[in-house]
């Protein structure tokens, strides 16, 4: 947990309030340093009803009006504690981002612990997006937050507020945070339907192979991401482990995008039609290798190998 | 989100019963649609095509307006203002659409409940709207939690106005009270209030006489006197017509010259008393000290120039023995005062009780067995005497109660040229137990007859007590409770029922005078007493007061509310942890992550086997502690005590 004291100036800076403090990768516990209240509109409602009731009071000489006044003030200045405690004590913890294709929304994961007893009625937690979440007494729990992207590369995780307007709505207790979280974006796929490139920066291998499914060729280990109707069956229904049947053509048959020679007037259409393909060539279950200027990924098929294709797209 | 039907059920509960109380104190048909628009909103959540359109809202404010303004010719002042506030209330809650709109009505809900406090002040009242406020408070906390249950919303609520209590009670003694400028005060009709009138008219009859209303309360410093004294001494009507007495119209001089003598050992006591039309404060006879704004008239009575609306607490002395010394010539004349010539009748009784050649005293003697002998009954219900009441009183009907008595004793002593006149006041009065003070009613006035004397001044005499001692002697209302059909030949166990539900009312009666001491009477004069006593007399240290105190409250609060904020370190856990530090220090040994306990015990075994024993034992009892149902305290003693031993030798 960061507890590392701040300096003066940093404590005052006037950032801390809005965007918060430096981005840590360690949990946070939500303590006086973190929360912040102020009252919301309606709070600033509240006193002037309290000002209209001291004056009725005023007016009329009347004690329990006054009286009634000033137990409405302490419920006031009460509400500002339990503000605080609705937040105090939380501690929220980044945990891992979802990926996105530009223009689409990456995910980032947290985890909020509630270590009290006291339940947690009504927090909310937003980036771009809000949701509302409700803690038991030392309950846990994880939720996802969606940030549009724009660009291709790594997308910093904004800050996180929570806050919550618990219990009468007079003020609003807010904590904004930030971790050292990054979600991948990848180059938006683009739209123009272009087929698969004739030729390759390779050898010219791809007229070997096409539909060589059918040429057995051996068994290897499985490996996450090889296709389904790979998988040797029959050897896992007899117990002895999982194996992936390769075919022939699966290792010959080599579909190469190659960036120099992907249509397109500038880099970001280029690796956008580069993007278009990985993903069809995954879905078509086709072997493809991937180069790019000082990068070369050889030709493979399976969750993994998409993964880094489009990695080295979106921050090529 | 906020037109959840819960909370509108909330809300509306809580403003239906926050308006109900309003019942007496606004005009009926502004109650009335004030009820009607919330039971349409009230079904409206069922049959939400039933809601009024735009128009028909346009419409109903119209209506509002105009009945507003049949009823009360304007917006100021404290009845208009409230039906103003209800029938605003009542509108809006017909187009409450966002949680925006809740807030609006539950604020008006708030103003609408401290009018409430300008018609009535009992505890009752103040419980009551306190339980309201606790519901409306409710609503809010429904709307910024998804709470599910009522009852969970409510206890939240009611548990911040109690957190919220210590600071408001702080307010309340320490807020400075300043008397509104007279330009913001707004004229209302005053309510008719009851006690005793200017004029004394025996020959109709008093009501007075049954109404159990409070008139004023005395609480002792030391001796309560016993209730044969207990003359509370009020107007003193000395000019009569024959049927009417009223207060002499000489009453503006002064006996400069004579201060009555006081006798024997005084009653130091505080008198609180009720609201009333007049300005008497009703001291028992005879005040001697009284503090700052009383005044006391040549009649020795005392007299308050402030509004006699407000209650008012007073610090009186009186002696029950005085001598108040010569006469004035006006006051000679003036209690010798009589409508006409005396009829035969009169003057035939005069003289057959020997008033005209007797001494006065000898005289009065005689008018007392005259009263205690002959067939005089005292009645609270005689019958209506119009013309010559005095005649008919004492010749033909002789039903007749204190002032029939009084008047006719006075009349009777003028005739003989003895000075005498009649006192008005209360006489009595019921000792609280519990509070230790005594409560004066309605019921307990009373009517004497003071007769001047010689060498002794005025003395009071009761020809009431002659004829129903018990009037003056008993310190419970004989009169209300045998009127009233309370008392009577009952069995003892509803005998003891009584005494027992007498006992509650008196404790409920002390609460109340303590309720209206410190709370609502809680005024300028008190606060600065209060102030005083606590050494602050100047602003500046007020403010600093304020401060401190207030501060002080919401840290204790802060502190009370916070302290559990932590999550508690599992002792069990921390001396695990103590052990592994030790081990680690002095053996090199750390626990791995995902290691457990039994695992570790195994590879510390193998380096230090002389330790075997031990380390066995604090990880036995530490999993025992931790995971086992059935450990026990003192399991944890020894664990503590194994870890804290726990020592590697040097080798």
């Amino acid at each position: 947990m960061s507890e590392a004291g701040l300096s003066l100036r940093e404590r005052f800076r006037l950032s801390r309030f809005l965007r918060g403090e430096k981005p840590v990768d360690q949990p946070v516990r939500l303590t006086h340093r973190r929360i912040f209240i102020l009252p919301t509109g309606r709070g600033l409602g509240f006193v002037s009803l309290i000002a209209l009731l001291l004056l009725i009071a005023f007016i009329y000489n009347n004690n329990l009006a006054y009286l009634l006044a000033f137990i409405l003030a302490s419920v006031f200045f009460v509400t500002i504690l339990h503000s605080f405690k609705t937040l105090a004590g939380l501690v929220m913890k980044s945990t891992h981002s979802q990926p996105a294709f530009a223009g689409e929304a990456a995910g980032f994961t947290f985890t909020i612990h509630n270590p009290l007893r006291q339940p947690r009625n009504n927090l909310s937690v937003s980036i771009q997006t809000e949701q509302s979440i409700e803690l038991a007494a030392m309950e846990q729990k994880s939720l996802v937050l969606y940030v549009e992207t724009r660009q291709r590369g790594w997308l910093a995780c904004p800050t996180v507020t929570l806050s919550s307007t618990y219990p009468l709505g007079f003020f609003r207790a807010w904590s904004p945070l930030r971790f050292n979280l990054q979600a991948l974006v990848y180059p938006k796929p683009s739209n123009v339907e272009l087929p698969f490139p004739e030729s390759d920066g390779g050898n010219g291998e791809l007229g070997q192979g096409g539909r060589g499914h059918e040429d057995f060729y051996g068994i290897k280990n499985y490996e996450r991401g090889d296709p389904i109707r790979q998988i040797h069956w029959k050897a896992f229904a007899k117990g002895q482990g999982l194996y992936s049947k390769e075919y022939a053509g699966t290792t010959a048959s080599q579909l190469w995008l190659d960036y120099a020679t992907t249509p397109g007037h500038s880099l970001e259409e280029r690796l956008s039609q580069l993007c278009r393909w990985v993903i069809d060539a995954e879905h078509a279950g086709l072997p493809y290798g991937l180069m790019l200027p000082g990068t070369k990924i050889a030709p493979a098929h399976g969750r993994l190998h998409y993964e880094k294709c489009l990695e080295a797209l979106a921050l090529f | 989100m906020a037109t959840d039907k819960r909370i509108f059920i909330f809300l509306l509960v809580s403003i239906g019963l926050i308006a109900l109380p309003h019942f007496n104190n606004i005009p009926l048909p502004l109650f009335g649609f004030f009820y009607l628009l919330l039971g349409w909103r009230f079904i409206a959540l069922w049959k939400p095509a039933w809601l009024p359109n735009k128009f028909l809202v346009l419409f109903l404010t119209v209506s509002g307006i105009a009945l507003l303004y049949s009823q009360h010719q304007g917006i100021l002042g404290r009845d208009a203002g409230t039906s103003l506030f209800i029938t605003a209330l009542g509108l809006k809650l017909l187009e409450v659409k966002s949680s925006r709109d809740i807030y609006l009505t539950n604020y008006l809900a708030f103003i609408v409940a401290s009018t409430l406090f300008l018609y009535q002040q009992s505890m009752w009242m103040a419980v009551y709207i306190l339980s309201v406020c606790c519901v409306l408070l409710a609503t809010l906390v429904t709307i910024n939690s998804r709470l599910q249950n009522a009852l969970t919303a409510l206890k939240i609520a009611a548990l911040i106005i109690m957190q919220a209590l210590p600071l408001a009670i702080v307010l309340f003694l320490l807020f400075p009270r300043i008397e509104a400028p007279r330009w913001m005060l707004f004229e209302d009709k005053q309510q008719a209030r009851s006690g005793l009138s200017d004029t004394l008219e025996p020959g109709s009859i008093s009501r007075l006489g049954l109404s159990d209303e409070l008139a004023f309360r005395v609480k002792f410093d030391g001796d309560i006197p016993p209730p044969e004294q207990r003359y509370w001494r009020g107007p003193v009507y000395s000019y009569t017509d024959g049927k009417r007495w009223t207060e002499s119209p000489n009453r503006f001089f002064r006996r400069f010259m004579d201060r009555p003598r006081f006798l024997g050992t005084p009653y130091r006591y505080k008198l609180l008393m009720e609201p009333q039309k007049h300005h008497w404060v009703y001291a028992l006879d005879l005040a001697a000290e009284y503090n700052d704004p009383l005044q006391r008239t040549s009649f020795y009575q005392l007299v308050t120039p402030s509004t006699p609306e407000e209650r008012a607490e007073y610090r009186i002395v009186s002696y029950p023995h005085y001598n108040t010394g010569y006469l004035t010539k006006t006051e000679h004349h003036d209690n010798l005062q009589l409508p006409g010539e005396p009829s035969s009748r009169i003057t035939s009784l005069v003289r057959r009780l020997h008033g005209f050649d007797g001494e006065p005293e000898a005289f009065i003697r005689q008018l007392l067995k005259f009263f205690r002998e002959e067939q005089f009954y005292y009645t609270l219900m005689p019958d209506v005497m119009k013309d010559n009441p005095i005649e008919t009183f004492l010749f033909e009907s002789r039903y007749g109660f204190c002032s029939h008595y009084a008047t006719a004793f006075v009349y009777l002593m003028r005739v003989a040229n003895i000075p005498a006149r009649v006192v008005g006041g209360y006489q009595g009065g019921e000792l609280n137990k519990v509070g230790g003070f005594i409560e004066v009613r309605q019921a307990n006035a009373h009517a004497w007859a003071e007769v001047w004397l010689s060498g002794k001044g005025w003395v009071r005499f009761d020809p009431t007590a002659a004829v129903a001692p018990e009037r003056v002697e008993q310190d419970v209302n004989i009169d209300l409770q045998i009127a009233s059909g309370e008392v009577n030949f009952t069995p003892v166990e509803i005998g003891a029922a009584m005494s027992w539900l007498k006992r509650g009312r008196q404790l409920w009666n002390s609460l109340d005078y303590q309720w209206q001491r410190w709370v609502i009477n809680y005024s300028n004069t008190n606060q600065s007493n209060l102030l005083a006593a606590l050494g602050i007399d100047n602003i500046e240290r007020l403010l600093y007061w304020l401060i401190g105190s207030v501060t002080s409250v919401s840290l204790l609060l802060a502190w009370l509310l916070l302290r559990n904020n932590r999550p508690r370190a599992d002792p069990v856990m921390a001396l695990y942890q103590n052990f592994c530090a030790k081990l680690a220090k002095q053996a090199g040994l750390q626990i791995r992550t995902g290691e457990g306990a039994r695992h570790f015990a195994q590879r510390v075994k193998r380096r230090h086997p002389e330790m075997a024993g031990r380390i066995d034992d604090i990880t036995g009892l530490f999993i025992k502690l931790r995971y086992q149902a059935d450990a026990e305290e003192t399991d944890l003693r020894q664990f503590k005590r194994q870890v804290r031993k726990f020592q590697i030798p040097k080798r």
